[in-house]
Parts: structure tokens; C-alpha cells; sequence
């Protein structure tokens, strides 16, 4: 199967599988409840709306982004929405689109 | 022949078989279940006249073992005889003693008859008169005439003035009593407008403000508080209502930061001051008290220990000038019965009891057990549950989960009440709704029997002890919280190898510390103490201890004594990497306490302590403490803030800040109402670790004490996070233990949520604020409660705070708060609120014990704010 491009925000991938593992190093260069930064934010929430369940994730909106503990030890990133609700999502399955 | 030599010609051989005899009775008397004594009696009857002679003679003394002689033929006489005269006799002799409360416990008793003075001829009258003169003291607030015993008076008397005082005696001297009149009597009629009365232990604390509120009334003269609030203060300091503080020493240093050290005490009592030896408080304390006498150096100290050795080892950093005296006492207000308790050779439920006195054993009789005692802690049940069957009995057992254990034993030998104590079922209420409906402890009480160990609920331990004391529990099992600062006395304790901690063997003083508290002084005439197995090595590696006294050291001392190790820890403490510092928890402390002080006086040789230890050991010090602190540009004033912590911990955060190449804000924790809380502090511990002190250990375990400092922020009662955690195993299918887990959550919330984290935290914050100043972020620096207080106090929100304010305990601001639905109430809208709702709390499902304080609390300080 031929390499799949995609693009989230400014930048451009040839590979999906190069998003997922710009997307990975990101997550890892935030502690445990840091806020995203602005610039960041762009990329993730361009890579959030190819999620499958994107308009479940969004919901009302997107306040900000964190980095949090997830299940089993693992980190995440989490969608913060004006109304206080608060969900995670997966790297994988918002590239997979 | 001289009265000494008499004394001693008595006591050895003038009435010893007379004395053995009644001594022999009279312990009998207070044990329960003996074997009929078969015993050949000697038909000799007993000489009265002459043991009463005897005894007056001895009284003379100031020797502790003739002293107990004489008491013991008072005692003696009012029990084992018929004739009213003699027992009038033993009641004057009683007199002699300055023992007042004992003759008011024989006449309440109907042991002596009443209107004794009128039976007593006129010069014996005129005598007696006198010596109650002679042994009484003014109290000048209320005007009122204070009988006192020789103790109290030599404190009462050397307490004036301004020179520095430290106190000893043993338990049972009615020294805390005492103490706290003498303190409110120099607030309210002295020069004093901000006392403080350190403390070592929370629990002490809660009751030591009881006890003041209990005897200043509802007159509003005097404000107690024991939270750190700067308003109380600076209305004491401005005239208006003068306050007492009653703290630990973490406590004081949170007020003293609060007010930056501009902090004024004019009187600081320091109880349980031996603790100044503790491994980690110690210096704690050391540093308060000294941090309180810098910022007022006209401060009156005066410091309260049990039976040490050296009180006046206390007065030594008293500031130049001032003067200093010690009161040391050793007198018997109570018989204290050392009693050894052996199997009989191949017979385990009968179990042979003998005293021990100053140089021989006294055999007393063969106790009998129900059932056989099979295993140790059935051993230490059966025998507690048989021997003092009456009640007032304290059992110690090592560890918080035996202490359960035995309570659950000793249950089961007591006979079915018919009807349970409306007190004790409150109580068993209140360990059902505030820890867990199925907590061991509430089925016990309402047996009469409870279990009680450090880390409980301040609330649910003091009305243990409070029913422990009415006799409506029989049976306490405790553990070494008992030794770490509870006031609290029996008619018996039972003990068998006891432990400190976990798994050190008792020194003799300490075990002595426990020992004394048999006999309540007041209540009853002798107090027992259980020993079993004494010949067993294992239980008692030394032996059963003889009567020791506490040596006074201070925790800095003791660590300086032991040679080049400080030096080398430092050393070692300005390398990066923590996790591979050795001894920490001995050094750590101290080192903190010695770099400040070096950055404070440019010398260590120049400090107080420097007279304590050789010179040259000093100048290696400085040496070492001289290289660390040119690395530190951390102000003195901003480490001092943190005792305890150290100074070179705190640069290597400020540098690890500066190396942040994030967004600064994220250095920030998040509020406990945000999403982001629990993992900002999970981060924030980890960088605790990293770069100021291996706080949070193990690191693998930082998630979970990260999601207890989130819950104890957000104002959950205990109750609720342990039915978390429950509900936490069950989901993911994890087996546990349900006292263990109540334990753990207990410890978690005292040792970490409350202890460690507000230490190190708030100096994270700190360093924190001072990096937000140097880059020009003074918008990120919030000036709200400061973590360290909202953490000791488990409060995060102004109606949770305002709640405590008025004096309640956690357990029951927590309590209302989950009924409140506003958050930002304060003090006299919480008066509102509860005022309109008290009505209907039973139907809100609120205990019945925090309904009463509530209530209490309610109308002491409804009606000061009348004032």
C-alpha cells in the first residue's frame, strides 16, 4: 500500500506514520498536566478532527489541550471543553482517520 | 540516730515485714481474678499505731521510696481497716504528703468519713489548717485559692517572672493541669498577649485546646485558636482580645511565615519538651523555639517534660542575660505496682504475679484465665482481659493492625452488656459514618473495649480517650502514639516486649514514660503495671526496665555526637543526584537546620550549639558548610521559612526552574477543581525528588499519594476516600484487606497529605515565586492561602476554612461542608447556615458526636463575638 500523506496545521507528512511519531515526541516533551502550548495546539487539534469519533471528542468546543496520566501508567493527550468535561484521545486513532 | 538514718532503719528493717504485708493486700486488692489466696498469713495482727508512726516519719523524706512508703501506710490504712480513727490518722499522713486529692478521693469514696477537721483535735486542726495554707496557691484571674501538691507549688512559685523555666515530673503530678491555669492566669491578669503552647503532636494539640476552652468557659476573655491566622494575632497585638495559640511546631513556623517573622510571643510553653531528641521533629522544634525567641528576645519560655533526667539541659540556649531555673520532681502522688506476671510450670491458664520493689519481689497471688492463652497476642488479651477485668486498663500492643487484633480478643472474653451506652453507641456511630461501616473499632465500643493508634481522626481519638477516662470503655489497646504525646493515665497497663516504632526495643525511659502512666492521680489510690514473660529474652532483650528517667538531648546534639557522619552527608548533599544519599533520614534534618544557621551567622562556631561540641569537629563543619553555601544564593530568611528543608535543596530547584524551557505557567500546580490537578501534582512531587529531597518514597508510589493531597485539597472526609479506594480495587479487580486499607488511607492522609507534602511543597512554592519574580512573572503569583496551610489543614475552599476557624474539627467541617452548597462562606454566614439547619442535622445523617461539637463550638464562640 502506498504511503498515505498527511497534513495537520502547517505541517506536512509524507507518511501518517511520521504524524503519529511527531506527534509521540510531543507528547513526550510535556510533564504530567502541562498545558499545551498555542503553537502545538493547532497541530493537535488539526489531528483531532481526522479522529474517527472527532465530533464526539469535540463536542462543545476546545478550551485547551493537556498532557495527562491515562490508564495503566501511560500518558495522553486530553480535549478540554468550556462546559468542564474532559476526554482523552489516542495519536494512533486520530491519524488513522 | 539522724531522721535519715531512721528513715532508712525503718524502711529496711523497722516495720518491712508490716509493710511487705499491706503492700501484699493492697495490690491484691486491685487485681482482678486471683486465685483464693492459700498463702500462711502471719497471725500477727498488724500494728497500726505504729506503721501510722512509721509512716509520718517517712513522710519527712524527699526520697521517692520512703515517700512511697508512707503513702503506701496511708493507703493501707483507709482500705484494710474498720476503725474510723485509723483512718483519720491515715488521712492527716495523707495531709503530710501534700497529697489533698487522695483525701478527697477517700472521703468521696466514703473511705473516710466526712467533716474530717471536726474530728481532729484543736492543735492537730490548727495543723492541719496550716499545711493546706502553706500548700495553696493564688490564682490572680479569678482570685480563687488552688491546693496544690509540692510540685505544683515549686512550679507555680518559680514560673514568676521573667527568667526561662523547665519543668520535669513524673506523669501523674497534675503538671498539665497546673500549667494551663498558670498560662491563663498570666494572659488574663499578667502581662501576656500572645502565648503560645507548643505541642509535639496534633492529637495533643486538639487536646490541649479542649482543655483550655474547658476551663476559660464561655467567658470570651481569651481567644484560642490552634490555626496559624495572622488576624487573631494582630488583634491580640493591638489590644484587643488576647490569644492563645496552641500548636505543633510546624504550626508555629507556618504563622511565623505567614506574619514574615514579624512575630511578637510573650509567653511560649513548650510540653513535651524532651521531644526536642525526636529523629526529624527534633530540630523542627529546636528551630521554632529559637526562631521565636530571635524575633522577640524577651520571650518567657517554659518547658514541661515527664520524669527527665536533665531539665535543665533545656535552659542552655536561653539568651544572654536572661536567667534560668529547673523544678525537678520525683515525688509519688500514686502507687505505681510493678507487677511480673509467669506461666506457672506446665499450667497455661494460671499465671503467677509478683511485685517488684526497689530490692526485693514480693509474691502477690496466681492469676486465673478463662481459656488458654495459645499464641502471644491471645497471651497478652486473656491475661490484660483477666487481670483487669474492672476497667481503666490500657493495653499496649505493638503496631496499629496487633492493636486491632487484641481489641477483637479481649471482646470476646467480656460478658454480652445487656444495654449499650447511648455515649458508646455515638461513638461506634461515628466510626461507622466517618471511616467505614464495617471499621472494627465500631463493634468493640460498643463491647467497651477500643483500639487507638496515630494516624486516626483527631475527632474519633479523643472521644476515645474521653470515654476511656469516664471508664465506659474498659479496655484500651494502643500502640506508641501513647509514648509519642497523648496525655492520658490508667488504673492498669498490660505489656508485653514492648516496641517503639516498629521493631526497636523500648529504652528503659521510654518504657517508663508508658509505665508512669498507671494510677490516676485523683481517681484512684495505686496504679498497676502488668509485665508478662519477663524472663523471656525475646519479649524483654534487657530485661523488664527498672525505673528510668528521661535524658534530654537534642536532636541536633545527638546527630553532631556521632562524628564526621553530618560532615560527610554534606558533603555529599550539594551532588546532583539524590537517590544515592545515604542516611538520610538521620542527617537531612539537621544539615538543613546547621546550613541555615551557617548562612544566618556566617559561622556555625558562633551558634549556641557550638558550646555543646568540640572545636575542632566545628570547624570541619563550617568548612563544609562554608563550601555549600557560596553555591547558594537563596536568601537566609527564605530558607529559614522552611525548616527542615535544605538550603542547598532549595538552589538546585531555583537552577532546575531557570533550566525550564516550557511554559512557566505549567510549573504551577493546577487548582484541585481543574482537570489537570492530579497530574500537575504528580509532576510537581517528581521534581520535588529530583532536584530538592527524596520526599515522595518510593517514587513508584508518587500517583498515589498525588491523588491523596488532590482529595484531601477538595475537602474529602476520610470516609469518602476510603470508599474510593475500594471502589478503585473492586473495579480493576484487586484483592485487599479492609483494615489494612483503612490503616493505609489513615497513614496516607497524616503522613503524606498532611506531613510531607505541605513541607515540601510549599517550600516548591516558594523557590517557585522567587523564580516568577526574577523573570518578571510577579502576574503568575497568587496570594491565597498558601499550600502548606491549605495541605495541614485539608482545606481548599473558604467555607471549609471558615468552618475550622470556628473551632471545629476536620472530620466535622468536612461533615457540613458536604451539605453546604456555597463555597465561599464565611465565618458568620457558616454561624448562619448551621444555625438554621441545627435543627435537622439528625435527619441529615450527621453523627451525633460532631452534632455536639458543633453545638459546643457554636456557643463558645457565639458568644465571644458578644464580648
Amino acid at each position: 500500500m502506498p504511503a498515505k500523506p498527511i497534513s495537520l496545521g502547517h505541517m506536512h507528512f509524507d507518511k501518517r506514520g511520521d504524524a503519529v511519531k511527531y506527534l509521540t515526541y510531543m507528547l513526550h516533551r510535556y510533564d504530567l498536566g502541562d498545558r499545551v502550548s498555542t503553537e502545538d495546539s493547532v497541530i493537535l487539534r488539526a489531528a483531532l478532527e481526522h479522529h474517527q469519533n472527532s465530533t464526539d471528542k469535540i463536542g462543545c468546543g476546545i478550551s485547551y489541550f493537556s498532557v495527562r496520566s491515562a490508564d495503566f501508567g501511560t500518558r495522553c493527550f486530553w480535549v478540554n471543553r468550556p462546559d468542564g468535561t474532559t476526554e482523552k484521545f489516542s495519536i494512533s486513532a486520530s491519524i488513522r482517520g | 540516730m539522724s531522721l535519715i538514718d531512721l528513715q532508712s532503719w525503718l524502711l529496711q528493717e523497722g516495720v518491712r515485714d508490716d509493710l511487705d504485708t499491706i503492700t501484699r493486700l493492697t495490690v491484691r486488692n486491685e487485681l482482678d481474678n486471683l486465685a483464693p489466696d492459700i498463702s500462711v498469713q502471719s497471725d500477727e495482727p498488724i500494728d497500726w499505731p505504729r506503721l501510722l508512726l512509721a509512716g509520718s516519719i517517712l513522710a519527712r523524706s524527699d526520697q521517692r521510696g520512703d515517700q512511697e512508703a508512707a503513702l503506701r501506710v496511708a493507703t493501707a490504712a483507709i482500705y484494710l481497716t474498720d476503725d474510723q480513727a485509723l483512718k483519720d490518722a491515715a488521712a492527716v499522713l495523707m495531709g503530710k504528703l501534700s497529697n489533698f486529692r487522695a483525701i478527697t478521693l477517700a472521703t468521696d469514696r466514703k473511705l473516710v468519713a466526712a467533716d474530717l477537721d471536726g474530728r481532729l483535735g484543736i492543735a492537730l486542726r490548727l495543723e492541719a489548717q496550716r499545711r493546706e495554707m502553706d500548700s495553696s496557691i493564688l490564682v490572680q484571674s479569678s482570685g480563687s485559692w488552688l491546693q496544690v501538691n509540692d510540685f505544683q507549688q515549686r512550679f507555680w512559685i518559680s514560673a514568676a517572672g521573667d527568667s526561662w523555666l523547665s519543668a520535669s515530673a513524673p506523669t501523674a503530678s497534675g503538671k498539665t493541669f497546673l500549667v494551663l491555669q498558670w498560662l491563663i492566669d498570666q494572659v488574663i491578669a499578667g502581662e501576656s498577649r500572645v502565648a503560645v503552647y507548643l505541642a509535639p503532636t496534633r492529637a495533643l494539640v486538639s487536646e490541649i485546646e479542649t482543655n483550655l476552652n474547658g476551663i476559660l468557659g464561655n467567658a470570651g476573655l481569651i481567644e484560642v485558636s490552634s490555626l496559624p491566622l495572622a488576624e487573631k494575632y494582630k488583634t491580640a497585638r493591638a489590644g484587643g482580645a488576647r490569644v492563645i495559640f496552641v500548636f505543633t511546631q510546624e504550626r508555629l513556623h507556618l504563622l511565623a511565615n505567614v506574619l514574615s517573622d514579624v512575630l511578637s510571643v510573650d509567653l511560649l510553653i513548650v510540653d513535651e519538651a524532651h521531644k526536642i531528641g525526636d529523629n526529624q521533629r527534633g530540630v523542627v522544634l529546636q528551630d521554632a523555639i529559637e526562631r521565636a525567641t530571635r524575633a522577640n528576645p524577651k520571650l518567657k519560655a517554659v518547658f514541661i517534660s515527664p520524669a527527665t533526667q536533665n531539665p535543665e539541659e533545656l535552659l542552655t540556649d536561653a539568651p544572654e542575660g536572661v536567667q534560668t531555673i529547673a523544678v525537678d520532681s520525683d515525688s509519688t502522688t500514686v502507687l505505681q505496682n510493678l507487677v511480673v506476671a509467669t506461666q506457672v510450670p506446665r499450667k497455661s491458664k494460671l499465671w503467677a504475679l509478683t511485685l517488684r520493689q526497689h530490692a526485693s519481689e514480693l509474691p502477690i497471688g496466681v492469676l486465673q484465665l478463662a481459656s488458654t492463652p495459645a499464641g502471644l497476642k491471645k497471651r497478652l488479651a486473656f491475661i490484660a482481659a483477666a487481670v483487669g477485668e474492672r476497667g481503666g486498663t490500657l493495653v499496649y500492643a505493638n503496631g496499629a493492625g496487633e492493636a486491632e487484633e487484641v481489641a477483637d480478643l479481649i471482646s470476646q472474653l467480656l460478658p454480652k452488656l445487656e444495654s449499650i451506652d447511648p455515649e458508646l453507641t455515638e461513638l461506634a456511630e461515628l466510626a461507622r459514618k466517618g471511616v467505614h461501616q464495617d471499621f472494627r473499632l465500631a463493634p468493640l465500643v460498643e463491647l467497651g473495649v477500643a483500639f487507638h493508634y496515630g494516624n486516626m481522626p483527631s475527632l474519633l481519638r479523643l472521644e476515645i480517650e474521653r470515654l476511656f477516662r469516664s471508664g465506659k470503655i474498659r479496655f484500651l489497646v494502643c500502640t506508641s502514639t501513647l509514648i509519642e504525646g497523648v496525655n492520658l493515665s490508667c488504673r492498669t497497663i498490660v505489656v508485653r516486649g514492648p516496641r517503639k516504632g516498629k521493631g526497636h526495643p523500648m529504652e528503659p525511659h521510654d518504657f517508663w514514660n508508658l509505665a508512669g502512666r498507671a494510677g490516676r492521680w485523683g481517681d484512684e489510690f495505686q496504679g498497676n503495671i502488668i509485665c508478662i514473660d519477663p524472663e523471656d529474652t525475646k519479649a524483654w532483650p534487657g530485661g523488664v526496665p527498672g525505673r528510668a528517667r528521661y535524658p534530654i538531648k537534642r536532636e541536633s546534639d545527638a546527630v553532631l555526637d556521632l562524628g564526621d557522619g553530618m560532615a560527610d552527608y554534606l558533603a555529599n548533599r550539594g551532588l546532583s543526584d539524590l537517590s544515592s544519599l545515604e542516611d538520610k533520614d538521620k542527617f537531612e534534618q539537621v544539615g538543613a537546620y546547621l546550613l541555615t544557621t551557617f548562612m544566618r551567622l556566617g559561622s556555625i562556631s558562633a551558634a549556641s550549639l557550638a558550646k555543646r561540641h568540640d572545636a575542632a569537629s566545628m570547624a570541619k563543619l563550617d568548612q563544609t558548610l562554608g563550601a555549600l553555601a557560596e553555591q547558594i544564593e537563596i536568601s537566609v530568611d527564605l530558607a529559614a521559612r522552611h525548616p527542615g528543608v535544605n538550603a542547598i535543596g532549595l538552589q538546585h530547584l531555583l537552577e532546575a526552574f531557570r533550566a525550564y524551557r516550557g511554559n512557566v505557567e505549567n510549573l504551577l500546580p493546577a487548582e484541585v477543581a481543574s482537570n489537570d490537578s492530579y497530574d500537575r501534582f504528580v509532576t510537581i512531587m517528581e521534581r520535588v525528588n529530583e532536584h530538592l529531597f527524596l520526599a515522595f518514597n518510593p517514587g513508584t508510589r508518587i500517583r498515589l499519594y498525588a491523588l491523596i493531597v488532590v482529595k484531601w485539597l477538595k475537602g474529602y472526609s476520610l470516609a469518602r476516600i476510603i470508599r474510593d479506594s475500594i471502589d478503585w480495587h473492586q473495579k480493576v479487580d484487586k484483592s485487599f484487606s479492609l483494615p489494612q486499607l483503612i490503616r493505609g488511607t489513615m497513614e496516607l492522609v497524616e503522613q503524606v497529605a498532611r506531613f510531607r507534602a505541605p513541607k515540601y511543597l510549599s517550600a516548591y512554592m516558594d523557590v517557585l515565586h522567587l523564580h516568577l519574580r526574577e523573570i518578571g512573572r510577579e502576574d503568575l503569583i497568587d496570594d491565597g492561602l498558601d499550600i502548606g496551610t491549605q495541605l495541614e489543614f485539608g482545606v481548599s475552599s473558604m467555607t471549609l476554612l471558615s468552618l475550622m476557624e470556628l473551632g471545629l474539627s476536620r472530620m466535622s467541617a468536612v461533615a457540613l461542608y458536604e451539605k453546604i452548597a456555597r463555597d465561599d462562606l464565611s465565618r458568620a454566614e457558616c454561624v448562619v447556615w448551621i444555625s438554621e439547619r441545627m435543627s435537622q442535622f439528625q435527619a441529615m445523617d450527621i453523627p451525633a458526636i460532631i452534632i455536639r461539637e458543633v453545638r459546643a463550638r457554636l456557643t463558645l464562640s457565639g458568644e465571644a463575638t458578644t464580648q
